[in-house]
């Protein structure tokens, strides 16, 4: 006996609903469609306008000018930011150099070492560390880093003398400690990506190669280093996209002298810390504002380059992992699984 | 169950946070604040010179509490013309009286008009810690420690002016604005009339080119904070924050050649037979008056005779109004020397008269406010 | 029996030495969390009081300079806003990717933008709206609202991303489950995925709001200052990141001492909210 569903007026089937019934989903998708695509076109409409802003200092300077000449005078209306980019790359670059190996040693330890007990608040803490607002590290940064240090910096800077770009006066404020502060701001990040590719490599992996006698260290060298280095190489990619726009703990700690130190202990600027500390002065000039806002775009390439390759990075890992299929391919999930994390950044 | 713990939990911070809300509003008025003028109740954005800061801040407090908010952002002077150019605030605090080419902007939306409201002692502060306060200094000195020329506390220059001192060998940091400032430019203006390497290297406005190798600060405030923090350094700030944080200034000579403390007293002294434009555009630098502190800065208000044509609301023009006529009337009386009152020099009986002369003239669109 | 080769004294010491390292980086890791903690109970804790909260900075030369209550009002606010604006925005577009968009090319495209603007720098997003809305004085000059605006914009892709995952999550029996029954996809939607979803999407909507809660740099070109109390969205507004920023550089003791009060104040809000928002994972019924 053949079924067939009962059919109704037009050769429609009753299970099937009417155009009107089925005009509420058809809103619903065309509306979500529509908002995300307004995100999108509002995501390149900014892009657009910043680029418009600043073209007037960038034709007056020429990209490479403004980008490499180092003349931050004001009063002059002379903008070169040299010394603002060296100051971002410089400082990025500290707290790569000190918040990395940290991170990926925290990270190493709770998911290897760690007693299983303490493992959970242990990671909690850690994670804690994002959630202190960037204003809340200037106060410290200033009141109790800088003061509490000086002494140490001065002592280095006057045995170390004979290193390049060490000795000299400590004034306080300086490139070192924004970059001490933005490791540690980064620390999270890095450890908690960290956390999470080492937490995928395979256990027969693992197994193996203690199975083959290695100790304890020596299987984490073995099997999970080289196992999870594309996918840490891109947590710290991602920790340094971080690092170059932080705005807030660095304008407080740097010292805001448009200039190139001679030493990491002198004073220095970044290209988000000039444009807070200095808007209010340049908004309403146009060459000025300009300069400011070619800043803001110099560093927003910076970061759009920095995070898009770190992405590929750690896409390259989970690829890796997950055997092909991509995380976009995949549709979500993958690094950075955890509401949590998408919060800090992950 | 969750869902309604944490609504619990929100809505009990909720309600602990509105009782606080509504609970004692309470303004520290300052007991001589006995202001009779009714006040319009309106919302006024102002910005600009940090060096009257201290007094709008007071009078926005005082004034708080009868209707008319004033927010008022030490940005610096330059600044402060700059928004009220582009239309960003009510009205501008400006050492500076308004120069050729800011009438010329201004004029796009309206004729600008300046009230000079007070007169403040810029102090030459140092913190050098067995040092006390009176260092001789002249305007050549000065200007050369700004610009470089002289480097350690216990160089010739300044021993030859203070033989009794005992000044140390440290070097001299010096401290400067780092934004478009009226302190600076009347600092400046006075430097230069007495140092002609420092005129010509420096220069005189709100921002000049500053040597390298010192430090810039933003706000009076971020110069006071500097000096505060730096043994060795001198910096120009006004006397308020100089009295605020305890700071040891010189004693600068003035065009008579005689060496002056600022104080209240002789900062008014400085406001004394000056010339008054009939744009009521004074200066009060380097004053001939013998007994007059010779870097006194005086401060404007600044907004359009016809706010409301140049695009304020009606409210606002009429708190701009009710903000300068409190000023000249239950304010200046909260400027001078006495411990309830702000460290500034008030207005002399005629320039007040002249004030509110201006004050009538403002209009809401043609009609008077 | 053959007997394992012993391993060498040399190699176990590397290998203690080594996990030691590791111990000791975990110890470096958590002594600035512990010192910043330290400091601001240490010198906050002192400025808590009555008045801190139920006074307004009140721009005072000398004396008393104020408490915090406006910026612990305005904080409320502009972040309330934000949050309304920037939630349903962002469960709109995580559901649009997981339900309709799913591995298409259009998705992938939102979902690299969404990664991308996590990635962007607060300040950025100030001067975004600097260019778009301030300089074209479009609805007056500085506002609360523009601020919400800019916060929006930095907390949405936050909530997007976690929705997303949450949402993943959701199994696709349940949705197969109610489409048999014959529910209009809308209906599912609405009726069987967020609800399901909902402590994920309460924690992802949290931690966003934690984190505009405690960002300064959107809103210093577009808030503008205000010592009093404000209302009014459509006026300057005092908020608590740029009270303790503006307090930082003060030559006053009382107000250097007031930005750890109002601090510890924020940290404490932020930290809560964290708080409450992992709790909500923890007990979620797809974690």
């Amino acid at each position: 006996m053949e079924a067939h569903t009962p059919v109704i007026g037009g050769g429609r089937s009753t299970l099937e609903r009417s155009p009107l019934a089925r005009l509420p989903d058809r809103i619903l998708k065309w509306g979500l469609l529509g908002i995300s695509a307004a995100v999108l076109v509002l995501i390149v409409y900014f892009f657009i306008r910043l680029i418009g802003q600043s073209t007037l200092a960038f034709n007056r300077f020429g990209v490479f000018g403004f980008v490499f000449h180092n003349r931050w005078v004001p009063s002059r209306l002379e903008f070169g930011a040299a010394a603002m980019v060296f100051g971002t790359v410089v400082t990025s670059a500290i707290a790569l150099i000190i918040g990395v190996p940290v991170a990926v040693a925290t990270a190493l330890y709770l998911t290897e070492l760690c007693p299983r007990r303490a493992r959970g608040p242990l990671t909690i803490l850690v994670d804690l560390l994002a959630a202190v607002p960037s204003v809340v590290y200037g106060l410290w940064g200033v009141y109790v880093l800088i003061p509490k240090l000086k002494p140490a910096e001065q002592w280095f800077a006057d045995s170390f003398s004979f290193i390049p770009w060490v000795g000299g006066h400590v004034a306080g404020p300086s490139v070192f400690i924004a970059g001490l502060i933005l490791a540690i701001m980064i620390l999270p990040i890095v450890s908690a990506i960290s956390r999470e590719v080492i937490s995928t490599v395979p256990a027969e992996h693992k197994e193996a190669a203690l199975a083959l006698g290695a100790t304890r260290w020596e299987m984490i060298k073995m099997a999970i280093l080289p196992y999870s280095r594309p996918g840490i190489t891109g947590g710290a990619m991602l920790g340094l996209g971080r690092a170059l726009g932080e705005t807030i703990a660095v304008v407080l700690v740097i010292g805001d002298d448009p200039a190139i130190p001679h030493s990491i202990f002198g004073q220095g600027y970044s290209l988000a810390a000039v444009i807070a500390a200095e808007f209010g002065e340049g908004s309403n000039q146009s060459i000025y504002r300009s300069a400011l806002l070619a800043c803001g775009l110099v560093l927003f390439v910076l970061t759009l380059l920095v995070n898009g390759f770190a992405r590929g990075y750690v896409l390259r890992g989970e690829r890796k992992m997950f055997g092909g299929g991509s995380r976009w391919r995949r549709g979500g999930g993958g690094a950075g699984d955890e509401p949590a994390e998408a919060a800090i950044g992950v | 169950m969750l869902r309604s713990r944490i609504s619990a939990i929100l809505a009990t911070a909720a309600a602990a946070l509105g009782v606080a809300a509504c609970g004692s509003s309470s303004n520290t008025t300052s007991s001589s604040t006995k202001s009779t003028t009714k006040v319009t109740s309106a919302t006024i954005n102002g910005a600009g010179s940090t060096l009257a800061a201290p007094i709008y801040m007071q009078w926005a407090s005082n004034l708080n509490s009868q209707g008319l908010t004033v927010n008022y952002s030490p940005v610096g002077s330059g600044t402060g013309i700059a928004d009220l150019e582009s239309g960003t605030v009510d009205f501008a605090g400006s050492d500076p009286p308004l120069a050729a080419a800011d009438i010329a902007v201004l004029k796009k939306k309206g004729t600008a008009v300046q009230f000079p409201l007070a007169f403040g002692a810029i102090t030459v502060s140092y913190n050098l810690p067995g040092v006390p306060t009176g260092l001789k200094l002249n305007g050549k000195v000065i200007g050369d420690i700004f610009d470089g020329a002289v480097t350690k506390w216990n160089s010739p220059e300044i021993t030859a002016l203070n033989p009794g001192a005992k000044l140390p060998a440290t070097a001299i940091t010096v401290v400067h604005r780092s934004d478009s400032s009226g302190t600076t430019a009347g600092f400046t203006e006075f430097v230069a009339a007495y140092n002609p390497t420092f005129a010509k290297k420096i220069g005189t406005g709100k921002l000049v080119p500053w040597p390298n190798g010192e430090v810039g600060a933003a706000k009076n405030a971020g110069v006071a904070a500097a000096v505060k923090q730096t043994a060795g350094a001198i910096g120009y700030v006004e006397q308020a924050y100089a009295l605020q944080n305890g700071f040891t200034y010189a004693a600068v000579a003035n065009k008579a050649g005689k060496y002056i403390l600022p104080s209240i007293a002789n900062t008014s002294a400085a406001a004394v037979g000056l010339k008054v434009p009939s744009n009521l555009g004074l200066v009060a630098i380097n004053s001939p008056n013998p007994a007059a502190y010779p870097i006194v800065s005086q401060t404007f208000i600044m907004t359009y005779q016809d706010p409301c044509k140049a695009g304020a609301s009606s409210s606002a023009a009429k708190g701009v109004h009710d903000f300068l006529n409190y000023a000249l009337t239950s304010g200046e009386s909260e400027l001078g020397q006495g411990s309830n009152q702000l460290p500034y020099a008030p207005l002399p009986a005629d320039l007040i008269a002249k004030d509110k002369a201006q004050l009538a003239t403002l209009t809401c669109n043609g009609a008077p406010l | 029996m053959t007997e394992l080769p012993r391993i060498s004294a040399g190699r176990r010491r590397k290998d203690k030495i080594m996990r030691g390292l590791l111990a000791a980086a975990t110890g470096v890791a958590l002594v600035p969390l512990v010192l910043i903690i330290y400091y601001l109970v240490y010198k906050g804790i002192g400025q808590w009081s009555g008045q801190l909260f139920t006074t307004d900075p009140n721009g005072n030369f000398l004396g008393y300079p104020g408490g915090i209550r406006s910026a612990i009002l305005g904080t409320i606010e502009i972040v309330a806003l934000a949050t309304v604006i920037a939630v349903p925005l962002g469960i709109a577009v995580a559901l649009y990717l997981v339900e309709y968009g799913k591995k298409s090319f259009y998705a992938n495209v939102v979902r690299y933008f969404i990664d991308v603007m996590t990635g962007v720098p607060s300040i950025v997003f100030g001067l975004f709206i600097y260019i778009v809305l301030i300089v074209s004085h479009l609805g007056g000059n500085f506002t609360a609202w523009k601020g919400s605006v800019a916060l929006a914009l930095l907390m949405l892709p936050i909530v997007a991303r976690s929705a997303e995952v949450v949402l993943n999550l959701v199994p696709g029996s349940l949705r197969e489950a109610a489409l048999a029954l014959g529910a209009p996809r809308w209906r599912v939607i609405t009726r069987v995925v967020l609800p399901t979803a909902a402590s994920g999407l309460l924690t992802g909507s949290l931690l966003a709001i934690a984190r505009g809660a405690g960002e300064t740099a959107p809103l210093i070109f577009t808030v503008g200052s205000a010592n009093g109390l404000a209302f009014n969205l459509s006026q300057q507004m005092n908020t608590l990141p740029t009270q303790i920023f503006t307090d930082i550089t003060s030559p006053r003791n009382a107000i250097v001492a007031r930005a750890w009060g109002a601090a510890l104040t924020l940290v404490a809000l932020v930290l809560i909210l964290n708080l409450i928002a992992r709790a909500a994972q923890r007990r979620s019924r797809l974690a």
